[in-house]
């Protein structure tokens, strides 16, 4: 075997053996075999084919451990996600095709596009790039004298490109064609040329041919060593040369630049001239100006004594030549165009190469002048106006002249003229036209009647014009017809408009509250202005402390506003000397005023002036009327344009339509409200502390003017309390009090049966103090009330009622009996039984204040609510209580009063809540429905029912009468069961426009007074108790 | 803006209306009011009514395209400026405006709000954005308004042969323009393209140039052998050149 071996000569590589396979593999591929064939399936192992375990056990990792399934990365295909924050803000992210692409795909795209590569590049573009590029980095680091890169952008490192390269390495020069067409045939031709150009160009062209020659020297010493030594660059292709500045112009100046024309001759004069047969026989003149010609300066225009005729040729311009022959050379011979040129020369200048000048010339430059305009152009466009008003009106009326015997010929000529003046001239030269033959028109030719005509003819114009009440515009519109905007006006059907009767009376109506405005402008601005009357409208001059005190005086006269409180003089003069004065002024204020009526118009400056000053602090004003007549036109001009600003609701739709967002987001508007002081009123807080106002109504012992002086203490007490609360000035806190205590909950106590041991002597006292107090505050303030509210506000109520039911009404008490009948005579028997098992102390003490009722049916009657029946019913009730019981007179004398239609509703309405408080019936339930609207009167009605005692507890079904006023004895038990009782507040809230408020208010309120109201009706009630 | 900015040769004749005709126009659309209390949407192509928006208790005297062409909103005798889907098939406005006390003479759009000048004397701004009604109450009836090109001024034609300029946003006069006659009718105002120049019709057929700033007048000329009514500016700006005016 092994000689064998021996034997064998190998060739190559041996092919692997199977051993060289992975040991793992192939022990994988063998197991797989061998496990397929002997394992049960689910022992099977998945492996890779390089034997690894594709498959693990949920311990292990699952599926294929690693991100082998996935796209190679921990989130595998998990879509992107987009973040971005008002800090982080996400970039904008521009995908490409190469985000997606592995590596090797890249390659292989890369692979596929063109670029330049520095070998082969032909025109040499990146090279020069590059040398830039190198230039500039070396200019970094050497300092260069020029700051800057500016030497480096102009001067540019050459570098040839590789066709270059090729080419020269070929042989070929700069200069040359790279087609070998040179020909002996041409040499002669071309040597004869360029001498000839050298010859001629000598002269202005010489720097540029000896650049020429530069490169025709390059040329001689690589290319042409040949025979001639001698070659032209007639074949080359063009070679960029600059053209040196030679001449004398700014640079970038064309002299031919308006004037191209010029351009053409001047080249072809120049090449003419270099012709050296050409310019040896050039004119005298010619030669006169071309050896001028390098002395004219450019800009400085000719000189006298140069020549004109030759145009102003531009004898420095220069290198067309060399232009000329390069296009020529493109284009091909140029041993013909040296021909051309010299036959060019000889010929004539000015004609182009290959063409002959025709021997006889017929054409003639032409110069077209503009159109002549005729005379009577009118560079206006005519409306087809048909009158010729202005041309007859602009000479003299004709003479008047009598009309013609015949009646007929002086119609037909008052017609015709009329006809003539509507319809035009036109019309007149038809007929004339047209009854040339007619004897009857002979008027129109000058004949018979032809003055009368004219005459006619004037007046009818005349006429026309006047009824357009026209100036006639005579120059630009002679025959126009007038129209008036009355008559356009007519004619569209248009009314013509008329100035808003508002726009007057706006005025006036707003005055008061321009007043108003006015007036916190006067108290808070000082009008310097004023004090500047003129010389006219001192009439006091003399004695300049009254001059002041007048101006003053006008000034309120004027403006109104708030009286000083020095008003009307000085503090040193009495009032018999003030009075005068006053009367003084009135006098002296008319007469001014009637001076300014005359056209002096005295105070007006100032006034303007204040009022502008004014009008610069509150945009909206107005103008007393009547006060300042003078110069009103002009003040209402300074007022104007006042602005104002209101909400306004646009449509959702609009808004959509308009692109944008609803302002309101589609919310509906507002329920409109009334908006009156009582809105305010009830949003500014609280509330006396009550105690402190019924201490001192004890101290005072219940005067009602002491109790009145009390006031300001009160109030002083509640700002000191509640300065945080309340913006507003005491004096409008002061109704506010009295509101609440008027309309606030009292309802029932039943808290105050704890209080009931507490007995005080006083109380008595204190109630009267209390009433007369409320009574007079809440006079005060629903006389206000009713006086904006525009309702009459009743007369007071004799005190004495107060007293009497005040003093009565403890003793009423003891009729309970009686009390108790009275509901069930006049309404509801039901009810009463069950309040009157209430216990006692429950009942709570009631009617300490009559007054309160009494307040409240005049606030009731202010506001109109009740309706006669009501009133009626309340009759007949009364008259049934009367009949009842000693109670009923109170009650009686209420009626009288005037504030009972309340007062039957009231009771009524206690009924109500008796029945309410009782669980009541069924009726009682319609009944409530029926007068829930009235249950807020119904409250006062309890105080009515006050009289009769043990109705009280009643109350508590939500009725607070008010009653107690300040001294409201609302306990906060009381309210905590307001609250609970939710049919009750819509009531309230009817009664005072806004119940929540009311409520929280209440409540506070209550909070606040609750302590002393407890001793307040516990010793009521002991009194009651005591009475009974 | 007037009819007479159509195309000068009349490709079709839109009938329908009586009385005055006003109309704007975008591009394919246009709409026309008149004295039969109707507002005309028309299709400028066909030629065709596409609505009739019918409401206005009197004649109509101004109607504007807003910014989309969706809305058209007019300015009517009746005291009211209605706004009418253009969308929608709802021949109902989609809002009626009744703040004005008087006649509603004319009406100017901005992308967001309705400017209108009334014959009380006010110029009011309903700024649908801010939900906001500014009332410039300029003392005389207004029966022309017009914005300048830059959106900041108004200029309104008074009743009394004035023309006032308005600063919209403080609502101040800025200049007030006389010399022309206005007394009773309804005059064109408007501004050219460059605000330099206020120009005004007069009730005597001039046309009154005025420069902006100093109220000068620079020049009146006689444009029409009636009374005129309209000016409008195209969008190339000699002015002097394009006037539209249409006359009688």
């Amino acid at each position: 075997m092994d000689s064998d071996e021996e034997d064998f000569v190998f060739y190559g590589t041996p092919i692997q053996r199977e051993e060289d396979v992975t040991s793992r593999k192939k022990k994988s591929i063998a197991e797989a075999a061998g496990q397929l064939r002997s394992v049960v399936p689910w022992k099977q192992e998945v492996l890779d084919d390089e034997g690894r375990r594709r498959f693990h056990g949920a311990f292990t990792g699952g599926f294929s451990a690693g991100y082998y399934n996935t796209v190679g990365s921990k989130e595998g295909w998990t879509p992107q996600t987009f973040t971005s924050s008002r800090k982080n803000r996400a970039e904008v992210k521009s995908q490409s095709i190469l985000n997606f692409l592995d590596d090797d795909e890249k390659a292989e795209i890369e692979g596929q596009s063109l670029g330049t590569s520095l070998q082969f590049d032909t025109f040499g573009f990146t090279s020069a790039e590059l040398a830039r590029k190198q230039a500039e980095k070396e200019q970094q680091d050497r300092p260069s004298a020029i700051p800057g890169l500016v030497p480096d952008e102009l001067i540019l490192p050459v570098a040839n490109s590789i066709g270059v390269k090729l080419l020269r390495k070929m042989g070929w020069r700069h200069g040359q064609s790279i087609k070998d067409s040179r020909t002996n045939s041409l040499y002669g031709a071309l040597r004869e040329a360029r001498k000839a150009f050298l010859a001629f160009s000598s002269g202005d062209a010489e720097p540029i041919l000896s650049q020429f020659e530069l490169n025709k020297g390059d040329h001689e010493g690589d290319v042409e060593p040949s025979a001639d030594g001698d070659v032209y660059a007639s074949q080359s292709t063009p070679v960029f040369v600059l053209n040196p500045k030679q001449d004398m112009h700014g640079l970038g100046y064309d002299p031919f630049k308006h004037a191209p024309e010029f351009r053409e001759r001047k080249r072809l004069r120049v090449s003419g001239n270099r012709e050296p047969g050409n310019r040896r026989g050039s004119s005298m003149k010619e030669n006169l100006f071309s050896s001028k010609s390098g002395k004219i300066a450019p800009g400085f225009g000719i000189g006298a004594l140069e020549e004109l005729d030759t145009e102003d040729e531009d004898i420095y311009a220069s290198g067309f030549d060399f232009e000329e022959t390069h296009v020529q050379e493109i284009e091909e011979p140029s041993r013909m165009l040296l021909e051309d040129k010299k036959k060019l020369g000889k010929t004539e200048q000015g004609v182009l190469p290959g063409f002959k000048v025709a021997s006889t010339s017929d054409y003639q430059l032409e110069r077209c002048g503009p159109p002549v305009i005729p005379d009577d152009f009118e560079p206006y466009h005519k409306f087809s106006a048909p009158l010729e008003i202005g041309n007859k009106l602009s000479g003299p009326p004709p003479p008047e002249v009598p009309p013609p015997e015949e009646n007929d010929l002086r119609l037909l000529i008052e017609g015709f003229a009329a006809l003539v003046a509507r319809c035009g001239k036109l019309f007149e030269d038809l007929s004339r036209e047209k009854n040339k033959k007619n004897p009857l028109f002979s008027f129109l030719d000058g004949g018979k009647g032809h003055d009368y005509y004219a005459r006619k003819l004037w007046e009818e114009q005349q006429k026309r014009n006047d009824q357009t009440k026209q100036q006639v515009y005579i120059k630009s519109m002679p025959n126009e017809q007038k129209m008036t905007a009355e008559s356009r006006g007519k004619i569209l059907g248009e009314r013509p408009l008329e100035r808003s009767s508002k726009d007057s009376s706006s005025s006036v109506v707003s005055a008061d509250v321009i007043q108003l405005q006015f007036n916190l402008s006067d108290t808070f601005t000082t009008p310097a202005s004023i004090s500047e009357f003129p010389e006219a409208a001192k009439p006091f001059k003399a004695d300049p402390e009254k001059q002041e005190r007048f101006e003053r005086f006008l000034k309120e006269k004027y403006y109104g506003g708030l009286r000083t409180t020095h008003s009307g003089g000085s503090s040193k003069m009495s009032e018999a000397d003030r009075a005068r004065e006053k009367l003084d002024f009135e006098a002296a204020a008319e007469a001014i005023q009637k001076g300014g009526g005359h056209g002096k118009l005295t105070e007006l400056p100032s006034n303007q002036q204040f009022w502008a000053s004014l009008n610069t602090q509150f945009t909206s004003g107005g103008v007393e009327q009547g006060k300042i007549p003078q110069g009103e036109e002009q003040m209402i001009n300074k007022m104007y344009p006042k602005r104002e600003e209101y909400q306004w609701r646009p449509s959702s739709l609009l808004c959509k339509r308009f692109d944008i967002i609803d302002p309101y987001m589609g919310k509906p508007p507002p329920l409109p409200r009334a908006k009156s002081r009582i809105d305010s009123l009830i949003f500014t807080p609280d509330f006396v502390k009550p105690t402190k106002s019924e201490e001192t109504a004890v101290a005072s012992t219940g005067s009602l003017f002491v109790s009145k002086s009390e006031e300001p203490v009160i109030t002083e007490q509640k700002t000191s309390q509640e300065t945080a609360i309340e913006p507003n000035t005491t004096n409008v806190e002061r109704p506010v009090d009295l509101y609440k205590a008027i309309f606030s909950d009292d309802s029932d106590d039943e808290g105050e049966s704890s209080t009931f041991n507490h007995v005080e002597d006083t109380e008595k006292k204190t109630e009267v103090a209390n009433t007369t107090l409320n009574r007079l505050i809440a006079g005060d303030f629903l006389e206000s009330l009713g006086k904006e509210l525009g309702l009459e506000v009743p007369p007071e109520a004799p005190i004495t009622i107060n007293k009497v039911g005040i003093s009565a009404s403890p003793k009423e008490t003891i009729s309970t009996s009686a009390d108790v009948k009275i509901p069930s005579v006049s309404d509801k028997p039901s009810s009463t039984p069950i309040a009157f098992s209430k216990p006692l102390a429950d009942q709570e003490a009631p009617n300490c204040n009559l007054s309160h009722p009494e307040i409240i049916g005049e606030r009731a009657s202010d506001r109109n609510e009740l309706k006669e029946a009501a009133a009626r019913d309340f009759g007949n009730n009364s008259l049934v209580i009367a009949s009842k019981g000693k109670k009923t007179k109170t009650h009686s004398r209420r009626d009288q009063s005037g504030r009972s239609p309340e007062d039957e509703r009231s009771t009524r309405g206690s009924r109500h809540h008796r029945s309410l408080s009782s669980t009541s019936s069924e009726e009682d339930e319609t009944t409530r429905k029926r007068s829930r609207r009235h249950r807020s009167r119904s409250s006062s009605s309890d105080t009515d029912s006050d009289d009769h005692g043990y109705r009280k507890h009643s109350r508590k079904s939500g009725k607070r009468s008010s009653s107690r006023g300040k001294s409201g004895s609302s306990s906060s038990k009381k309210h905590s069961k307001h609250r609970s009782r939710k049919e009750e507040s819509p009531n309230r809230s009817f009664r005072r426009g806004s119940g929540k408020e009311e409520h929280s208010e209440d409540r506070k309120r209550s909070r606040k007074s609750s302590e002393r109201e407890k001793d307040y009706s516990a010793s009521k009630s002991d009194s009651h108790k005591k009475y009974r | 803006m007037s009819s007479s900015e159509l195309p000068t040769k009349e490709a079709n004749v839109l009938r329908g209306h009586e009385g005055a005709v006003l109309a704007a126009r975008d591009n394919s659309k246009l709409s026309s009011c008149g004295g039969d209390r109707q507002v005309f949407y028309w299709d400028v192509s066909t030629g065709r009514v596409i609505r009739k928006f019918r409401g206005h208790d009197s004649e109509v005297n101004a109607v504007k395209f807003n910014e989309y062409s969706s809305v058209v909103v007019s300015a009517g005798y009746d005291q009211s400026v209605r706004a009418w889907d253009c969308r929608s098939h709802s021949t109902e406005p989609i809002q009626i405006i009744d703040t004005f006390t008087d006649s509603v003479m004319s009406i100017c759009l901005t992308k967001t709000e309705i400017i209108a000048g009334c014959v009380d004397g006010t110029v009011r701004t309903f700024d649908i954005r801010l939900g906001r009604e500014i009332s410039d109450n300029l003392g005389q009836p207004v029966n022309c308004i017009s914005m300048s090109n830059d959106g900041n001024c108004i200029l309104a034609s008074c009743l009394d042969s004035t023309l006032r300029l308005l600063d919209r946003t403080s609502g101040e006069l800025l200049q007030e323009y006389k010399g022309h006659t206005c007394k009773s009718y309804k005059m064109d105002c408007c501004l050219t393209n460059t605000d330099a120049h206020v120009i005004g019709g007069s009730e005597d057929g001039f046309i009154y140039f005025w420069d902006l700033v100093d109220a000068s007048v620079i020049s009146s000329s006689r444009a029409h052998a009636s009374v005129w009514v309209f000016v409008t500016i195209p969008e190339v700006v000699n002015y002097n050149g394009y006037l539209h005016m249409s006359h009688f």
